[in-house]
């Protein structure tokens, strides 16, 4: 409902900060005649005003064209992110998997036992793991797993073999392992301390039953306002994860497309980013609905 | 890699275990699939729409043009078994091999090769290098839309002639005939096909390999052609190229899964060497780092003096020893070493370091400057880690040794170039790639009227010079008249060279059939694999 006019906004935005930046995509050191540069614009549509080139640019979104990349001669946007964007999301939703099971495990664990080890321990991996950026980790997997005992390639995508898979699945993963222990053990300490479980316990609920059937859904409310913008973020790809793996995903393109000044490109994925985050929001309110029947009640 | 290589800087290696040895045996190894890392994803591989230098290295393996690149980076015959020129040199005569076949099986005619230098210089095709067919009559003419592209000097006799007219005796013509930009297109596909020609299922090309597979910012996968005319001489069978930036290189290098890196950062060059010593592999590179200063305004514009004294106070033996650890030359003068060419090295090259500064101080005061009114100016220069210590370094020497204050300011690249275009910089880098071993892809830097002449240099000697070389067609004199006009270079201070750039590489000893060369064109054709035990 206020999606339209949001992604329109987004669009505007990006066409415009883009066009703002000094320097073309054409502009390289060797310079070319002008009868040329003339010629590459008008193909491009460059020597169109501003204006013009804003409004053809909403009319071929509109139909789900994103334009020709200025970069990539002869390929289309539509194709670099039909291209590249399984192998975020393939990657993205694997690393978000596993931190869920990882994270929401260990941070269960360490909200029950609240004893030094099993606490403090985990939490203190945690507190690395946020801190630690995955420009070090990467590379580390790669010196130690594939550098150093040949167990794991060093990168490439291979199409999504599992052997490509582990690294980067694994460095992306373990900042949000980090997160999700965290919340996961807030949220459970919390929870346990609540009026209602405290009932349930008193009445002899095995802790089970506990846990799966009452204690679950409360605790896994913050994580889903957590994930939702996580999954979009996820899904458009990490720069440096792609760049130390040398994964042929999306997210590099935000930086080599605004570099390159590929005009097209850059806002073809600010506007797909935009929808994203627009759709996991929208999905994580209805998971919200769900989980808390007082939200359900209230509307 | 990059933490751990920078914390142990002073002491290389001492945090990370040394690579396990890789044993070579003396067969053929039974794959026979290179791994090789380019810079960056290809923009095109239409040769016509050429700017990159990754496509120009994936290109050399996919076409061969009327000459074609030998083992040691010498031009060799291609397509054309033989040529003749005439005695004024203008005008050269190519002779097709007949047995020159395209990978459908079609034969390599002459038609071929005029169709696509029309193509590259029609304006509405919208090639960025047009302008290097320049040498060919009417060209430019076409280039700038002053003229039909039929009337370009070049035509096809009969299919197995190609004639090339030429504006001026052009000596680098054999090296420009081996660029992507001067190799034949398969004219039936590209009508047929448009702008999808390039893709795996549509694609012909006449070189040693074709293209199987590409996959974007991932691999570009070439196997033999089988109908290459010389096909037997190929020795890989398969050819992987992965487009990776550089630390990333370093990566999958010494994890055993590329075989050759086409470059490795200047800043890991020590470490590397300790680490994998045979295996890291530089050599002299036809590039040249300068600086160069905008003529049309103060303060460098009316004062020889200030420029020279610029030029004087640098240390390029610091900036080469310490700073690039060896890797790069120090440059005094414009044109890297070629051969048969004698480099005008200036005589306060060879100066004592006081000797040298004392005049550098001289120049200085001459020009108006002292201590209590120093030089406040900024030097521009593209947005690079490798470039910011060289950089740190220039400026920090002008102050010890000058006292002037000059200021390094970073952008991104294409900022720099629109600024250079408006002439908005005083003091900028000034880098250049040379397009073919001649001293002329140099020289014409600086006479007046050439595009990328950005400070805007413009001396009537300089440019007497030029001309009475392009009209010369014997090479020795020819070559005295560039001697002179780089001597006049030095003497005005037209610009600040620094060092020379090198090709470094990262290569497997078991990686064999390759050579360096000046335009670090290393084509895959020749190499092979040895058997070998560890990756």
């Amino acid at each position: 409902m206020l999606a339209i006019p949001t992604m329109l906004v987004i669009a505007t935005l990006a066409f415009g900060l883009l066009h703002a930046t000094p320097g073309g995509p054409f502009d390289t050191a060797k310079r070319m005649p002008p009868e040329i540069q003339r010629s590459i614009e008008a193909k491009y549509h460059l020597d169109e005003p501003l204006w013009r080139q804003y409004l053809r640019y909403l009319g071929d979104l509109a139909h789900g064209d994103l334009g020709p990349s200025f970069q990539y001669r002869n390929t289309s946007v539509n194709e670099l992110i039909r291209s590249g964007l399984p192998v975020d999301a393939v990657i993205g939703s694997l690393a978000l998997l596993a931190a869920m099971l990882v994270g929401g495990f260990v941070g269960t664990v360490a909200a029950l036992r609240r004893s030094r080890f099993f606490d403090y321990g985990p939490m203190f991996l945690a507190v690395l793991g946020i801190s630690i950026p995955v420009f070090v980790t990467g590379p580390l997997l790669i010196l130690v797993f594939a550098v150093q005992l040949h167990w794991l390639p060093s990168g490439d995508w291979r199409g999504g073999e599992v052997r490509y898979l582990l690294l980067p699945v694994a460095a992306l993963a373990l900042p949000y392992i980090a997160y999700i222990a965290r919340m996961t053990r807030g949220a459970a300490i919390e929870v346990f301390a609540s009026p209602f479980i405290l009932t349930a316990r008193a009445k002899g609920l095995p802790a089970r039953t506990l846990i799966l059937r009452h204690a679950l859904r409360p605790v896994l409310m913050p994580l889903v306002s957590f994930l939702g913008p996580a999954f979009a973020s996820v899904l458009t790809g990490s720069i440096v994860i792609e760049s130390v793996f040398g994964l042929p995903g999306i997210g590099k393109y935000f930086l080599t497309g605004a570099i390159n000044r590929d005009y097209t490109l850059v806002v073809g994925i600010t506007v797909l980013y935009g929808a994203l985050i627009i759709a996991f929001n929208l999905l994580a309110d209805l998971c919200y609905a769900w989980l808390d029947p007082r939200v359900r009640l209230q509307s | 890699m990059v933490s751990l290589a920078s914390c142990g800087g002073d002491a290389p290696g001492s945090d990370v275990p040394a690579t396990p040895a890789i044993r070579v045996g003396a067969g053929l190894a039974a794959d026979q699939t290179l791994r090789r890392a380019i810079d960056s994803m290809p923009r095109s591989l239409d040769p016509t729409l050429l700017t990159d230098s990754p496509a120009q290295k994936v290109l050399d393996d996919l076409f061969e043009g009327l000459t074609a690149i030998g083992l040691d980076g010498s031009m060799v015959p291609g397509v054309a078994a033989s040529w003749e020129v005439s005695a004024d040199g203008k005008n050269w005569v190519f002779h097709l091999r007949p047995e020159a076949r395209w990978s459908n099986g079609d034969p390599v005619t002459s038609a071929d090769f005029i169709y696509a230098w029309r193509r590259e210089v029609d304006p509405k095709t919208g090639a960025e290098y047009a302008q290097a067919l320049a040498p060919i009559v009417g060209a430019m003419a076409i280039a700038t839309g002053h003229a039909p592209v039929a009337s370009l000097g070049v035509d096809a006799p009969d299919p197995l002639t190609v004639h090339i007219a030429l504006n001026s005796p052009t000596p680098y013509l054999l090296f420009l005939l081996a660029d992507s930009f001067m190799q034949p297109l398969h004219r039936a596909t590209i009508e047929r096909w448009g702008d999808d020609w390039t893709r795996p299922e549509h694609w012909v090309s006449n070189g040693p390999f074709v293209v199987k597979e590409v996959v974007i910012d991932d691999r570009i996968s070439l196997v033999k052609n089988p109908l290459y005319w010389n096909a037997a001489s190929v020795r890989p069978a398969r050819v992987d190229y992965f487009p990776l930036d550089t630390l990333t290189q370093v990566g999958r290098f010494m994890a055993g899964d590329i075989q050759f890196a086409s470059i490795f950062p200047n800043s890991q060059f020590r470490w590397l060497k300790s680490r994998l010593g045979e295996q890291v592999v530089t050599g002299p590179y036809l590039a040249i780092s300068q600086m160069a200063v905008n003529m049309q305004g103060p303060p460098f514009g009316m004062s020889r003096d200030l420029r020279l004294a610029l030029n004087l106070a640098l240390d390029r033996t610091i900036l080469a020893d310490k700073v690039r650890e060896g890797l790069q030359l120090p440059a005094f003068s414009l044109i890297p070493p070629l051969p048969g060419y004698r480099q005008q090295v200036p005589e306060w090259a060879s100066w004592s370091d006081e000797r040298r500064h004392a005049e550098a101080r001289r120049l200085y005061a001459a020009a108006g400057y002292s201590p209590a009114h120093p030089l406040r100016i900024q030097v521009d220069y593209p947005t690079n880690e490798d470039n910011r210590d060289v950089y740190d370094a220039i400026t920090a020497m002008w102050l010890t040794n000058l006292g002037a204050q000059v200021e390094p300011y970073n952008e991104e690249f294409r900022v720099l170039v629109q600024n250079l275009r408006l002439h908005k910089s005083a003091l900028f880098q000034d880098s250049w790639v040379g397009d073919y071993p001649d001293p002329f892809t140099f020289l014409q830097l600086f006479q007046t009227g050439f595009d990328q002449n950005f400070g805007a240099y413009s001396d009537p000697a300089y440019d007497a010079l030029l001309a009475a070389a392009a009209q010369e067609s014997d090479p020795a004199r020819r070559f005295q008249f560039f001697e002179q006009a780089e001597r006049r270079l030095n003497e005005e201070g037209a610009s600040i060279p620094v060092l020379y750039y090198a090709s470094r590489h990262l290569v497997k000893p078991y990686v064999k059939g390759w050579q360096l060369n000046i335009q670090d064109r290393i084509v895959s054709r020749y190499m092979y694999l040895l058997e070998h035990e560890g990756r």
